[in-house]
């Protein structure tokens, strides 16, 4: 008796001993995340949900890396050649995120992404990040190009707000007799450039065919009268002064202070300028879709669930890694919106939240309702195809090029 | 030691391990992009389905195309490396010869001109984007002058020159300091020997200063040269990377824009190449003149 005893509280013992040992190990995970600005609007949402995490998973620590966008693509695709990307990271969808699931950096989510976890996510949204049947990114946010419109110089100058192609003609004319510059661009950086010619191109040209040209589709073109009037649309834009003089040499902050300082009625960029926006200019700016051509695409727009968050294949913790990337995903998704960063991938109740940004709050509407949503040309395409849109939008900005040369230019990715 | 130096083991010995990491980190690494630049573009990481296909890497390069920006990166660099030994070298030699020669605040000078070589090439790029996005445009304001098209970073005429001139500004200091620490080493006797015989302050630099810093201004020939084929930090941060307008740019952005490795080897080796080839020029040419200068004396000495 007494040696079963001692057996029982030999055996007790080592079991505390061990579920001590247990309750202690903590897991180390490397993150790379993009919003190293302070003037990043997700930074903060960014921030909060490092704390969560924190809270909910004390046995997960966070190492975080904070990088500047393009200086996180760069970095991620050099540590990808050495197996050493981060155990969860930002990344973008589409082409450059096939470029890693291609070269086996990224681990498929599919084995973890329970029925209940896909129930809260917004549907239609993983077009993009899923690759022959499996799911290697979680979003955590839907991107939309937008038109800001500062309401306050439409009234002072008594201009209409651009629903149409020619009224918005009509209101770039209007402000530049006024001596306003009617939008603004950061050049310098070549993919805010991007933002005006794929959604005038998606005016003219719709969905489908750029779709295809997009992610080179079989018989895809780019000589198309449509890619053409689309790109000359943009070259009017220019020629008529709607861009600052020296719009190809500002970056894109740069080209913003302008805006921010009210000074610029109209600017077409992604939703998470809106987080950019101080209160004050928030009440001032309304956004809208972009003006209509009547080509019968007018309700379509560009975004898509184009970020998220993504697992190294290499990982030496699949599971604690899946378990920060999809936390980070679904909580990035809700701060960001509060905090008016960005719309929300996830399925989320806001009704107790009185103070969200208007103009979050108007994309998130107006979104609600798209006929379909396309990745940026420069994110659906990957390498050097990514380059030469980049590369030769600048130069029909610098006025190097004519839209029938940056139609051929174009072609050549399909060769 | 000195039995110990003699010994030419003993010195195999010492230097080994210097010749050993250098083949590891320089001489290899040269080899195996030669090997890369051979071969066909390969999805990152899996090596063996790329195939030889020779030169035709090198031959993309050369092949006009509306859309190859190479040939003109290497005339980009060309342009840069004339100016710098047709304006910045001479300039450095003129600083170097005036600080050399004497005059009041002289150390004063000779560290301010060397000021822009040790701030970093970020910085100096950060300092000049400025000088060219406001104050060059204020100062044309008041002038009345016309702002180039697009601004002078990115319009296509004035956009070389708006780079090209950071970097001439930043190591005129460089150069100049060599120049100086070498005519500073010329014996006084000699300088004072020709004082007496009457030679004047621009006879003095032609005849006796140039000619015996031959060797100084040698290796700052060889330093510009290199140094303008591998131009890269100061304009990629000035033209905030939209561009492929020097030989190091284009490889950059081939290799991490475009991930064409095998193309992006053959151009790094193209600018291995040519840095070789202009430094043993430079030597056949300084050799041949020394040649003829010590035939000469020779000749001069027989008579």
């Amino acid at each position: 008796m007494k040696k079963l005893v001692a057996l029982v509280l030999s055996l007790a013992m080592m079991l505390s001993l061990t579920a001590a040992f247990a309750e202690e190990e903590v897991v180390t995970l490397t993150v790379s995340s993009i919003w190293s600005a302070e003037t990043e609007a997700n930074r903060a949402p960014f921030l909060k949900t490092l704390e969560e995490f924190e809270a909910a998973h004390p046995n997960i620590k966070l190492e975080v890396e904070w990088f500047e966008a393009n200086a996180w693509k760069e970095t991620g695709e050099t540590l990808a050649l050495s197996d050493s990307l981060p155990d969860v990271f930002y990344w973008n969808a589409g082409g450059v995120l096939w470029n890693l699931v291609g070269a086996g950096d990224i681990l498929p989510l599919d084995e973890y992404l329970t029925d209940e976890i896909m129930a809260r996510m917004e549907p239609g949204l993983l077009v993009d990040m899923t690759f022959d049947g499996k799911v290697y990114q979680l979003p955590y946010t839907k991107a939309a190009s937008m038109m800001y419109c500062n309401t306050e110089l439409f009234d002072k100058y008594n201009v209409k707000i651009p629903e149409t192609w020619d009224e918005l003609i009509a209101a770039v004319k209007t402000f530049r007799e006024n001596g306003v510059t009617p939008m603004t661009v950061g050049g310098a950086d070549q993919w805010p450039t991007n933002m005006y010619t794929d959604i005038i191109a998606l005016r003219y040209a719709g969905d489908a065919a750029c779709r295809a040209a997009y992610y080179k589709t079989e018989g895809a073109t780019f000589m198309t009268q449509d890619w053409i009037d689309g790109v000359a649309a943009f070259k009017q834009l220019i020629d008529l002064g709607a861009f600052p003089e020296d719009a190809a040499s500002l970056t894109r902050d740069e080209s913003e202070v302008a805006y921010f300082a009210g000074e610029i009625p109209m600017y077409v960029h992604g939703q998470w300028f809106s987080g950019s926006l101080s209160p004050e200019m928030q009440q001032k700016v309304v956004a809208i879709k972009f003006p209509a051509v009547g080509k019968g695409y007018d309700n379509q727009y560009m975004g898509g669930a184009a970020e998220g968050f993504c697992v190294a294949s290499y990982t030496e913790h699949p599971e604690e890694a899946f378990i920060a990337c999809q936390f980070f995903a679904e909580n990035l998704s809700k701060n960001g919106y509060i905090a008016g960063a960005g719309l929300p991938a996830w399925k989320y109740d806001f009704s107790a939240y009185t103070d969200l940004n208007p103009v979050m709050a108007m994309i998130k509407e107006a979104t609600s309702t798209a006929d379909s949503m396309l990745l940026w040309g420069n994110t659906a395409l990957t390498g050097e195809d990514a380059t030469l849109i980049g590369d030769t939008v600048y130069d029909v900005l610098t006025g190097e090029i004519t839209p029938e040369q940056w139609c051929e230019d174009m072609e050549t990715i399909f060769e | 030691m000195k039995r110990v130096l003699s010994n030419k083991w003993s010195i195999a010995v010492f230097v080994l391990p210097t010749v050993l990491f250098f083949t590891y980190i320089v001489i290899v690494p040269i080899f195996k992009s030669f090997y890369y630049s051979l071969l066909s573009e390969i999805p990152a990481k899996v090596g063996d389905q790329s195939e030889f296909v020779w030169f035709a890497n090198y031959i993309k390069m050369f092949t006009p195309g509306r859309r190859n920006d190479f040939p003109g990166a290497v005339v980009n660099s060309l342009s840069y490396a004339a100016l710098s030994v047709f304006i910045q070298l001479p300039f450095s030699l003129m600083i170097a010869l005036i600080l050399a020669n004497g005059i009041k605040g002289e150390s004063l000078y000779r560290n301010v001109f060397f000021i822009p070589v040790v701030i970093s090439s970020v910085v100096i790029s950060l300092l000049w984007q400025r000088i060219y996005k406001d104050l060059v445009p204020a100062v044309y304001e008041v002038l009345n002058l016309t702002v180039p098209k697009n601004g002078f970073l990115a319009n296509k005429d004035t956009k070389l020159m708006a780079v090209f001139l950071p970097s001439l500004w930043q190591f005129v200091g460089y150069h100049m300091l060599l120049m100086y620490g070498a005519l500073k080493s010329i014996p006084s006797d000699i300088i004072e020997a020709a004082t007496v015989d009457g030679a004047g302050a621009s006879r003095m630099a032609l005849r006796i200063q140039i000619p015996m810093i031959k060797p100084m201004l040698k290796v700052c020939l060889s330093f510009s040269l290199i140094g303008s084929f591998k131009l890269f930090d100061t304009p990629w941060i000035l033209l905030e990377r939209a561009n492929k307008q020097l030989p190091a740019l284009s490889m950059y952005v081939e290799m991490f824009s475009n991930h064409k490795y095998s193309y992006a080897s053959a151009q790094a080796m193209f600018i291995v190449f040519e840095c070789l080839a202009f430094t043993v020029l430079l030597n056949i040419l300084f050799k041949d003149r020394d040649d003829m200068v010590s035939r000469k004396g020779r000749r001069r000495h027989a008579a």
